[in-house]
């Protein structure tokens, strides 16, 4: 299977065996920084490369030091790469695939002679925080230091043609959630499956077992359930019909009500569960000493990942550094595939030592450096050797009595910090559990359950004892079962600790607390000498914690740290918050596929075959015009014009009380509106602010049918709901018919002729006057007819189901054409509106407008009993307006000022005062003159023909005030 | 940079609110008007409420005149601060960018750049064309769903290091002589005869004939002390970041119809936020329908970037007034003064707030610039109505 060839490109490749991941068969050829390298499938990009020799895989953010595979699980930012146009992957995750383009980043020029990494030579004058001490004088030079500093920060790229990718999302429904498939996730997700319970077991792996797929379960004390090996495990999963498993898939976040969030690559799941295991293990914490970021230097889990799953070392001589039997796992599993194992540097004392492969590893000739620790990795780009020394009576090292080792992988073993971000999420409550020197869980909230290494507990029998509890208790939680009270677990004290206190040794070189921000410990200190000595401040100066790693690699270290230099314990120092995600996600994942519909009238199409140009209004798109506005408008004022109005809200309200809700929703009166009859009404909300308008008929008894601009149908809707269920709607049903029904306005002098050819109704203005509504069949289908004029002119408000609609648009088009009937858009109606001053709500008020400002005074009732905005209107009324909504003229009457300039008033000096603004001009086709809509001051709104000045591109141009409509102004077209 | 301090028995000034504003407060009390008896209560960290929170935004394209002239002094002490301070507050004046997606949105837009010229503020329309060349990685087709037609170009607005705004004026404030008391919280004010007399906290009693509340989100909470209440609504303000990248977005880019505002910090992070949560409470934990908002919102104005991870979120407490302008001066309470009511635009007014303020307490005037703010506006039906620009306008 491995052939001399093999052995050249791959020198790091180990020799087959049983529970590796990739398949050896296949070879696959992919590239780094252009240099074409082989992979198996099954191998990540790091896996891979880590087998052809390359060992530094990025550089660091501020200091651009090599750096090589630390974690190898995800979670630290050493191997964060480029792959094609997708920034910031972790290439020890990601798995290989054919002819994949990967390339290192943030160097310059590459990424093994990085010139930058020269900014180590100052960094005696870049300590923590220097940045805001430097640069500050002189100011004006801030400028261009910030755009180097620019430059040289950031990670990936993004490519400006980078393709919106494919994403989308699932929603979920469970029982219960496990988060993490481990022996504890599994254990936990078996019980609570057996008990009844529907559950979901996410990993973030490929495939279940978590460290039970590159550790050997040793421990001879494990009682009968610990020797259940992980294909076992994996078999009761599988024969259990209650749970499901999600492999890939990360667990993202928990937020309030046991809504999860979890990804598996481009899908999102939203997960709604009555319960939550967090099984996600613990992260490994990294030792700080000299050099302690030099390629080689790997925490032990990721040397087994690398060995097991891959077939993977990366080096041939080994020390390990210890002060704990994981470390000893480790040595005894190198030293069985035939590895050098150079060293074991144990902080412990030997009698401390309860590893059972201590004896075999002893007789096997590896030394043992008992109560030793290593102080440096020795070499430039890679590790050459370790520096080692003794630690004294009083824990101290001795830097006496070091000595170099050769080697070319250091491994740290020092301990473990729980992976609980979802548990504290949840509002669980942990503790520094001096036993364990571990943060672990003390209390959660009622349906959250930690397990396994999360929960501290690190022996196998214990975590599957643990397990069996926790899934059982999360059953009971959600009704399979008694519940017994039982919501977080204590860690197993029988068994020895993994975790050492000691997380810094002191030395003269670099020694790195936070990989992602090369924070090191003397920064540490620096910034909490300067007063940062909180744990939040100190992140937030030193920016510990804020990278790509969230805290994974350096949170527990900082700790310590901070503990130490504050003198205080770990539990006062305390932690910072755990936010979402846990795991960094895509924005194209969270944001699923465009969910951001247009919506378009049953006569779109039609708009587009007669030459259409379609704006974007709200939700919809709707015809601005077809060619030429100001003819639009001139047709409807002088033939007959159509316009699809579709796009309108319309509400049905039934039931006894609505009089009584309308009279509270509207400004004005409503109770005494006859059957037949369609009023205008204008809503406010609580400050006397206008929120919205449009007419409402009364339609027979208890039905009423109400109109919302097209922007308002949603809010409105959902503002009549609120009044409705918050009691004032005792009986009435309301009825979104928005979509269901389409409108057409039919206007001008000619439209009665028009529909008189579609419908038997009489239409005379005697059988059907000004603001009526009627029931007609309009070629022959039932429609609803209400004779209002946005435009001023004659017509005819056509509501019809919008299945034919199509069909009576045309028949009216058909019908109108002897008459000259065209179809007019937007651009015309607002045109015709504006002539007749009509406002538009939203664009001549904003969010300060009172209608009685607002040129409505009649529209509002102020002696009704109530309604929404009362207390508000009555004092503006009592008071007086301060602005008025006004009509204006141009003197030169071809001006049409653009809407928004300013309407001010030049002192003495030319200083300029605003006194108001233009809310809507056009130039009017009908009148020959530019017309317009503005606020001014009410004594100079009062006075009609009053001079005022506009400020058009920083010229004073003069405008008087213009009472009435300027189309019209007695309304008698609207009556014709 | 600061020091800790015994709680002393009496403080001329009391300030409730270790943010931003409390800490400037401080600052110019000391530096312009030579008051330095002051003690500033912070229940938790320095800068741990909205000054720490917040998207770093500063800027003062504003729709009032008003609000427009209140915020450039705010834009040109936070122009010096860093020299002012001694203290680099990287203060990035990259220009700040305001999409218009609709007729409306364009209108809107040109109202606030008239007000701005008007008012001496660098502010005007733009044009897709000049938009591309300010933020090349912008859709500016009209293929999207809501098509970028226009936007206002505001050139001095930018981003600045929020948290060293907060250390540079505690550490000044602190060099003055001014007591920061970290951890230290209010739990009463004591009124006689319609004056303070003193304050209650955590760590023990203070006599003082000044209190200053200066406490953002919750604001409401403390003046309640004192019996009185203020029309305000106590609304989360999410928030959220990227992993670093390299720097391809110059500009501030803020959509007011697509709920989103994002930047690109010095080191490469982006920071994003959108406007106000939908409900009011005092949670901080933050919700997945921001982030998925959010993306989406972000996708549509920059389709490169859907490969692009969101490393963190999290929320801030905002307290709301109707007319989305702060509340700001004396109260009926003699000696009780508020600077709230700060919304979602508080931080970028850091500065001038604290030195108007320090002003007020030391002159016993409100000055011309904060008179507008006053609480009694709401009697006077005199509101200074900001929604316009102020909503999601950051």
């Amino acid at each position: 299977m491995r052939t001399e060839h093999d052995i050249l490109i791959t020198p790091n490749r180990l020799h087959p065996k049983g529970g590796e991941v990739i398949d050896r068969t296949t070879t696959i050829r992919f590239t780094f920084d252009g240099v074409e390298y082989t992979a198996h499938p099954g191998d990540t990009v790091a896996s891979a490369l880590t087998a052809a020799g390359v060992q530094v895989l990025s550089r660091s953010f501020k200091y651009h030091r090599p750096r090589g595979l630390l974690c190898c699980s995800g979670h630290c930012p050493n191997c964060l790469v480029q792959i094609g146009d997708e920034p910031n992957v972790r290439a020890c995750t990601r798995p290989v695939e054919a002819g994949m383009e990967v390339r290192a980043q943030n160097v310059w020029p590459s990424l093994n002679r990085d010139l930058l990494s020269l900014t180590q030579l100052g960094s005696r004058f870049m300590p923590v925080g220097f940045y805001y001490k430097t640069f500050i004088r002189p100011q004006k030079l801030w400028p261009l230091y910030e755009h180097t500093l620019r430059h040289i920060a950031g990670l990936g790229e993004v490519h400006i043609d980078t393709p919106l990718g494919e994403f989308d999302k699932q929603y979920l429904h469970t029982d219960v959630v496990v988060a993490g498939g481990g022996p504890a996730g599994i254990g936990a997700a078996l019980a609570a499956a057996e008990a009844g319970a529907q559950v979901l077991l996410f990993d973030e792996n490929p495939t279940l077992g978590g460290h039970l797929r590159f550790t050997v379960p040793m421990d001879s004390s494990s009682p009968p359930e610990a020797s259940k090996n992980l294909p076992e495990l994996l078999e009761a999963v599988n024969h259990q019909p209650n749970i499901t498993v999600f492999t890939d898939t990360s667990v993202l976040g928990w937020y309030q009500d046991h809504w999860l969030c979890a990804v598996k690559g481009t899908r999102l799941f939203k997960i709604r569960t009555k319960s939550v295991i967090v099984a996600t293990g613990a992260y490994e914490v990294p030792l700080i000493f000299d050099n302690n970021d030099l390629p080689g230097v790997m925490l032990g889990s990721a040397v087994q990942r690398l060995v097991h799953l891959f077939g993977v070392l990366p080096g041939k001589q080994v020390v390990i550094v210890t002060a704990n039997e994981d470390g000893w796992d480790v040595a005894a599993d190198l030293q069985s595939l035939g590895v050098n194992v150079g060293a074991i540097v144990e902080e412990r004392e030997s009698n401390a030592c309860s590893s059972p492969y201590r004896d075999g590893l002893i007789n096997a000739g590896v030394p043992v450096f008992y109560r030793h620790i290593i102080v440096e990795a020795l070499g430039s780009n890679a590790v050459r050797g370790a520096k080692i020394t003794r630690i004294d009576e009083h824990g101290e090292i001795s830097p006496k009595t070091t000595q170099s080792l050769h080697c070319d992988l250091i491994v740290t073993s020092m301990g473990w910090t729980p992976a609980t971000e979802l548990a504290y999420m949840a509002g669980g409550k942990s503790e520094y559990n001096e036993e364990r020197a571990e943060i672990i869980p003390v209390s959660t909230p009622p349906g959250i359950y930690v397990v396994g290494r999360a929960s501290g507990t690190h022996a196998l029998d214990s975590q599957i004892a643990e397990a069996q509890q926790i899934g059982t208790a999360a059953a009971a939680f959600v009704g399979f079962g008694e519940v017994d009270g039982l919501t977080a677990h204590s860690p197993d004290i029988s068994k020895p600790r993994r975790t050492s206190e000691r997380v810094c040794v002191p030395g003269n070189k670099k020694r790195f607390v936070c990989y992602c921000e090369d924070v090191t410990d003397e920064d540490v200190q620096t910034a909490i000498a300067e007063g940062y000595d909180s744990i939040e401040l100190l992140k937030r100066y030193s920016t510990i914690s804020m990278g790509p790693c969230q805290g994974a690699m350096c949170s527990m270290n900082t700790i310590h740290l901070c503990a130490h230099a504050n003198s205080s314990t770990i539990q006062e120092t305390g932690t910072t918050t755990a936010r979402p995600p846990t795991t960094p996600v895509t924005l194209g994942a969270l944001a699923g596929q465009n969910m951001e519909p247009v919506q378009t009238t049953p006569i779109h199409q039609w708009h587009l075959d007669h030459g259409a140009d379609m704006m974007v209004a709200g939700f919809w798109l709707r015809p601005n015009h077809y060619g030429d506005p100001a003819s639009e408008a001139m047709g409807v004022r002088e033939r007959a014009g159509l316009i699809d109005v579709s796009p309108l809200g319309k509400l049905q309200l039934t039931g006894p009380g609505v009089p009584e809700l309308l009279e509270r929703i509207y400004t004005n009166q409503w109770k005494n509106l006859p059957v037949g009859r369609v009023r205008y009404g204008v809503m406010c909300n609580d400050e006397g602010v206008v929120l919205n308008d449009g007419v409402c008929a009364h339609l027979n008894d208890e039905t009423w049918y109400m109109t919302t601009t097209s922007t308002g149908a949603t809010p409105i809707f959902e503002w009549l709901q609120w009044w409705l269920q918050s009691g004032w709607g005792e009986g009435i049903h309301l009825t979104d018919l928005t979509d269901a029904y389409s409108a057409f306005n039919l206007a001008g002098p000619q439209s009665r002729a028009v529909l008189e050819k579609l419908t038997d109704r009489n239409l005379t203005n005697k059988a059907f006057p000004y603001m009526r509504v009627r029931s007609a069949k309009v070629a022959d289908v039932p429609c609803r007819l209400l004779r209002i004029g946005f435009t001023g002119e004659l017509s005819y408000e056509v509501h019809c189901p919008s299945a034919y609609a199509l069909h009576i648009w045309e028949a009216l088009m058909d019908a109108g054409r002897e008459f000259g009937i065209a179809p007019f858009g937007v651009e015309a109606q607002r045109i015709l509106r504006l002539e007749k001053a009509h406002i538009i709500v939203g664009q001549d008020t904003d969010a300060m407008s009172d209608p009685l400002s607002a040129n409505m005074a009649w529209a509002v009732k102020l002696d009704k009993p109530d309604f929404l905005g009362k207390p508000s209107l009555m004092r503006i009324s009592t008071e007086g307006p301060k602005q008025l909504l006004v009509g204006f003229k141009m003197v030169d009457s071809d001006v049409v000022p653009d809407e928004g300039l300013q309407i001010v008033e030049p002192d003495a000096d030319g200083r300029l005062t605003i006194t108001g603004w233009v809310t809507s001009s056009r130039f009017s086709p009908t009148l020959a003159e530019a017309i317009g809509l503005c606020w001014l001051p009410p004594e100079l709104a009062s006075q009609d023909g009053a001079p005022f000045t506009i400020r058009i591109d920083g010229n004073l141009v003069e405008a008087r005030v213009h009472h009435d409509a300027f189309y019209d102004p007695d309304g008698e077209r609207l009556r014709m | 940079m600061w020091r800790s301090h015994e709680l002393k028995k009496r403080y001329d000034v009391v300030i409730i609110g270790g943010g931003a504003h409390g800490l400037a407060c401080a600052y110019y009390l000391a530096e312009e008007h030579g008051i330095t008896d002051v003690a500033i209560l912070e229940k938790s960290y320095i800068g741990a409420g909205g000054s720490g929170r917040n998207t770093a935004i500063v800027r003062s394209n504003y729709l009032t005149p008003e609000g427009v002239r209140f915020y450039d002094e705010s834009v040109k002490l936070y122009e010096q601060l860093s020299d002012d301070l001694n203290f680099n507050v990287m203060f990035s004046q990259r220009g700040h960018l305001t999409l218009a997606h609709t007729d409306g949105g364009v209108n809107t837009m040109r109202r606030r750049a008239e007000v701005n010229q008007i008012e001496g503020v660098d502010s005007r329309l733009i044009w897709p064309d000049e938009i591309k060349r300010l933020c090349p990685y912008l859709d500016v087709s009209d293929h999207p769903r809501y098509p970028i037609l226009a936007a206002l170009y505001h050139p001095p607005g930018g981003i600045i290091r929020h948290d060293a705004v907060v250390w540079g004026y505690a550490h000044q404030a602190d060099v003055r002589g001014a007591h920061i008391h970290q951890n230290t919280e209010v739990t009463g004010i004591k009124v006689k005869k319609g004056k303070v007399t003193g304050v209650e906290t955590t760590r023990g009693r203070i006599k003082t004939g000044t209190v200053l509340n200066a406490t953002a989100g919750w604001a409401s909470t403390i003046t309640t002390m004192v019996d009185i209440k203020l029309p305000l609504t106590t609304i989360p303000l999410q928030a959220c970041v990227t992993e670093p990248l390299k720097p391809f977005l110059d500009v501030v880019v803020v959509s007011g119809s697509l709920h989103v505002y994002i930047s690109q910090t010095d080191r490469g992070e982006l920071v994003m936020g959108a406007s106000v949560d939908p409900f009011s409470s005092y949670s901080m934990a933050g919700s997945l329908t921001f982030l998925e908002g959010i993306a989406g919102h972000v996708l549509e104005l920059f389709p490169a970037l859907s490969n692009v991870r969101i490393l963190r979120q999290w929320a801030g407490i905002c307290e709301m007034p109707p007319d989305y302008s702060p509340i700001m001066g004396f109260t009926p309470v003699n000696g009780f003064l508020i600077d709230v009511g700060w919304g979602t635009y508080g931080f970028k007014a850091s500065p001038i707030a604290g030195k108007t303020l320090a002003e007020l307490i030391a002159t016993d005037k409100t000055p011309d610039l904060i008179a507008p703010f006053r609480l009694s506006r709401f009697e006077e039906n005199d509101l200074v109505g900001e929604k316009g620009a102020a909503s999601v306008g950051h």
